[in-house]
């Protein structure tokens, strides 16, 4: 028996099991396979909309934001920038300013907060930069970058092609083959050697986000000093560091902190109907040899939505959520679940699981369906997170109400 | 105003209008192909990739059986690189009919068609996926045909032999001199600039636009148009081309291409050419019918559906629910005689297997115009691949590792296989790069992920060549129209697709829908 249940390993999962943890709770967090952080940006965006601040009070009643409240994401910032900066893995921004990283093809991409080495774009914007593309290193296009940076007011005055030492690769490096070369301080000697006499004139320099993995700011930091200049890194196309650079520092804080970590199996809801109230007992944990019980006092599902597996669209257009089946509103024509343009906003954001204050997942009538289970981030309905630009934002104040309301 | 002058001008760059070209250059003719976006941008691209055996049409439709089957022996002569010699099975279930398939089997021995009874084990021995509920089954010399390949190679051969394909260039408007069109002003559809041909004989073989190349020339041509979808799903459940047994109907055949399996096809009366949005309930249908000839069909995981519009020959212009009845047989118009206005003719109806023979008949009347005896040889005459290397993923593969004559490639997109070197090579034989014909040179992007992550790369490479806004616009609408075929298949694994392709495109690389004349 765990007092706390924790399903799914994604931005929220993990950051509600770290307050949990650090709350005292014992907590136990699975997860059917990688989490949602794997194939993100490593931001965290809260509110992107370039046109409107965000005001809680104008969004729609049943907007997790709204839910949540602002105490909730004022408090769930704090907490992750202090999980952040004791990982020692900072992040730069605030709630009240928006910060724009140049992303892979050089668009800007609009954040609240963002891990140190990508936020230092922000100070070269108006002085003369260089971009540097590896030798080698797949999914990097220097020239579609360099022209779209150039027309979102970057002062690119040269890119520079820069090989790696060694001999030529056998096969398309990805950033993560980098990542782990760059976590050895004898190779980055050797770098500063092969890059540094190609870098003269340069002051600041954007580079693709191959620094380190597992201690990504002490790499970042350390190539610096070596290389006498600025460096701003820019992110790949998945596999993308940042992301999964805070899927490392999270679960690493979520071990630091006592949590019980059980990856690769995945969930089946069990319900408690012993009692008059209806509550949930815990799970059937499916691992790939054979199947176990898994009682719990509290349950948070953070499973996800359709991409993430909390979420499933049939055929026959209904939508089912894959643990519990906690009732799920859908359109009558599955037609009706995407809009026919990749651009448009896309209806299929907007369901989930509605939730009440203490991020309950309700029935039909608005009653909490089971009295001990509860929900954070992406399986919650009511937002379009793409378009609003908010999905991090709200799995933070999300998993911060939840962990609230299964604590209290 | 720029100009030139041949001896035949064709209006249609599909796989009649190509074939057309090509017969006339082996005969020595002067000709153009002109058309309005791409080589395979209509019916010849957006066909199931089925060479029919001529089964199909025995009890229905007697001629074009036969032509299919005489077809089909000669295009596995002459373009055998575009061909995957799957074989075809004809399956008559417990539920169909039980006299139709003696009726099929009469009908095809007195055509001269292929089929030789196979049981029940043999069949599921040969195909394991299928169903056991098989009656009666056949086998039948159909095959899976390339259209992508067919249509490159056939526009390679023409301008090897002299001929010229302009494309992107509309027609906009016929120059008519006593009754007689003498030429035909064109317009860019990339930068709207305008030319003229001139030209003794114009044929339209515009397929399901060519209703309204013929208004141009202010004549009607008695053609209804009829919308088939198909869909193609991830992998092979069968290495065969498996037909139902019965007679012609919506979602009959299942064809295996490359990597995937093609589902096809309904048969839906449409307005016009550019009519092609599909219903749901066609998608459900087709699922439905896969899921008869193979238990499990509608579980697998659906790629993209796609429909394309066959211009049929309808005289009577009869308003049918249905267009399944109409022949599928082709019609050559010289609107000298229907509607006194020479040097005009429109060529349409017909199908992808009998295209040679349409070609063949269409050229015949060119050369008795042009008062030329040269006879038609496109019957043993190769159509050579514009690269010897065909188009199979093995060699491909083979071609990624380094080796002493090639230095290391890199795969770009890997659910095809495509190299880096192709995507070089295309850009540096082209004048202007756009990434939907990249895909049906290369096949770049029609596998499952149907181009999340080699559309951006392809355009990252692509940026190293040209310095061009158009870049963005092409790669915008590229990424669009493929989400678009996709979003109609929204559930299971499909879903998460789209899902992970739209979050990847917006969130991750931050594109944004650049506006542009083309999108």
């Amino acid at each position: 028996m765990t007092d706390i249940l924790i399903i799914g390993a994604g931005l929220s999962g993990l950051f509600a099991s770290i307050l949990a943890a650090k709350r005292n709770a014992d907590v136990t967090l699975v997860s059917a396979g990688h989490g949602g952080l794997s194939i993100s940006h490593g931001c965290i965006d809260v509110w992107s909309k370039a046109t409107s601040s965000l005001s809680l009070s104008r969004l729609k009643k049943n907007h997790p934001y709204r839910i949540a409240g602002k105490r909730a994401l004022n408090i769930a910032m704090e907490a992750f920038e202090d999980i952040m900066h004791d990982a020692s893995y900072p992040f730069s921004g605030s709630l009240s300013k928006q910060l724009f990283i140049p992303t892979a093809i050089g668009s800007l991409h609009c954040t609240a907060y963002a891990p140190i080495s990508l936020a230092h774009s922000q100070m070269t914007k108006g002085t003369p930069i260089a971009i540097a593309s590896i030798a080698g290193l797949r999914d990097c296009f220097p020239e579609m970058l360099v022209k779209n940076l150039r027309s979102n007011g970057y002062l690119v005055e040269r890119s520079i092609s820069l090989s790696l030492p060694g001999s030529e690769p056998y096969r398309d490096l990805y950033s993560t083959d980098l990542a782990y070369r760059f976590e050895d301080s004898a190779y980055r000697d050797q770098i500063a050697q092969l890059w540094k006499p190609r870098l003269s004139g340069i002051h600041c320099l954007g580079i693709p986000a191959i620094l380190g993995l597992r201690q990504p700011n002490q790499v970042y930091q350390s190539i610096q000093v070596l290389l006498g200049i600025e460096l701003f890194e820019i992110p790949t196309p998945p596999p993308s560091l940042p992301g999964l650079r805070l899927e490392q520092v999270l679960f690493s804080t979520a071990a630091h902190f006592g949590v019980n970590i059980i990856l690769g199996s995945s969930a089946i809801g069990r319900i408690d109907r012993s009692r008059k109230l209806k509550r949930v007992s815990g799970i059937t944990l499916q691992t790939p040899s054979n199947s176990r019980q898994l009682k719990a006092q509290k349950v948070i599902l953070a499973t996800g939505g359709f991409l993430h597996g909390g979420l499933i669209a049939h055929r026959d257009g209904s939508i089912q959520e894959s643990v519990f089946n906690l009732p799920i509103d859908y359109p009558e024509n599955r037609k009706a679940l995407l809009a026919p343009s990749l651009f448009d906003k896309q209806p299929y954001e907007m369901h989930g699981v509605r939730v009440n204050s203490r991020m309950q997942p309700l029935d039909l009538k608005g009653e909490p369906v089971y009295e001990n289970l509860f929900s954070a981030g992406g399986i919650i309905a009511g937002a379009d997170r793409q378009s609003e630009g908010s999905r991090q934002g709200i799995d933070l104040a999300t998993a911060q109400r939840a962990v609230e309301a299964a604590l209290e | 105003m720029p100009s030139l002058s041949t001896e035949l001008l064709v209006i249609g760059a599909g796989a009649t209008g190509l074939g057309i070209a090509w017969d006339a250059c082996l005969r020595g003719i002067k000709v153009v192909v002109v058309d309005q976006s791409n080589i395979a941008q209509g019916t010849s691209g957006r066909y199931h990739g089925l060479l029919h055996s001529g089964g199909r049409y025995a009890v229905t439709d007697p001629i074009s059986a036969q032509e299919c089957a005489s077809e089909n022996s000669i295009l596995r002569r002459i373009i055998p690189h575009a061909i995957e010699d799957t074989g075809g099975l004809y399956l008559a279930l417990r539920t169909d009919p039980a006299d139709y398939a003696h009726e099929w089997q009469r009908a095809c021995q007195e055509i001269g068609i292929d089929v030789e009874p196979q049981s029940l084990d043999q069949v599921l021995r040969r195909e394991p996926a299928l169903t056991k509920s098989i009656s009666q089954a056949f086998q039948v010399n159909a095959a899976s045909l390339d259209s992508f390949d067919l249509l490159n190679s056939l526009s390679h051969s023409i301008r090897k032999t002299g001929g010229q394909v302009l494309l992107h260039h509309r027609v906009n408007e016929f120059i008519i001199e006593d009754n007689t069109v003498v030429a035909a002003e064109l317009v860019s559809e990339l930068d709207q600039t305008t030319m003229q041909i001139g030209a003794e004989i114009f044929i339209n073989a515009a397929g399901p636009w060519s209703d309204q190349v013929a208004a141009l020339a202010g004549v009607k041509i008695p053609i209804t148009h009829s919308k088939g979808t198909m869909i193609a799903m991830a992998n092979r459940l069968t290495h065969t081309v498996i037909h139902r047994c019965r007679p012609p109907s919506s979602g009959d055949a299942i064809v295996p291409a490359g990597s995937v399996m093609i589902i096809g096809t309904t048969d839906i009366p449409v307005s016009s050419a550019n009519d092609l949005p599909i219903k749901p309930s066609e998608i459900d249908f087709l699922l439905d019918q896969g899921e008869e000839l193979i238990p499990g069909f509608s579980n697998r995981r659906p790629l993209r559906a796609w429909s394309g519009i066959r211009p049929l020959y309808n005289p009577l212009h009869d308003d049918m629910n249905s267009t399944r009845g109409i022949s599928r047989s082709h019609v050559l118009i010289n609107h000298a005689e229907t509607d006194g206005i020479s040097g005009l003719a429109s060529i349409f109806g017909g199908k992808l297997t009998t295209f040679r023979l349409m070609a063949q008949r269409v050229a015949d009347f060119v050369a008795q115009e042009l008062q030329i005896d040269d006879q038609c040889c496109t019957d043993t005459v190769p159509i050579e691949p514009e690269e010897k290397e065909f188009i199979i993923l093995s060699n491909r593969t083979t071609r990624l590792l380094p080796s002493e004559n090639n230095a290391r490639d890199s795969v770009i997109c890997e659910c095809e296989n495509v190299r880096r070197s192709e995507i070089e090579a295309y850009i540096q034989s082209s004048d202007h790069f756009e990434l939907d014909n990249l895909r049906c040179t290369t096949r770049l992007g029609m596998g499952p992920c149907q181009s999340a992550f080699c559309s951006v790369r392809a355009t990252g490479i692509a940026f190293s060549s040209y310095e061009t806004e158009d870049l963005l616009i092409d790669l915008t609408s590229f990424i669009d129209r493929r989400w678009r075929g996709t979003s109609l298949l929204a559930w299971g694994q499909s879903m998460r697709q789209i899902v992970f392709s739209r979050r990847l495109y917006l969130e991750l690389l931050g594109i944004q829908q650049v506006s542009g004349d083309k999108s």
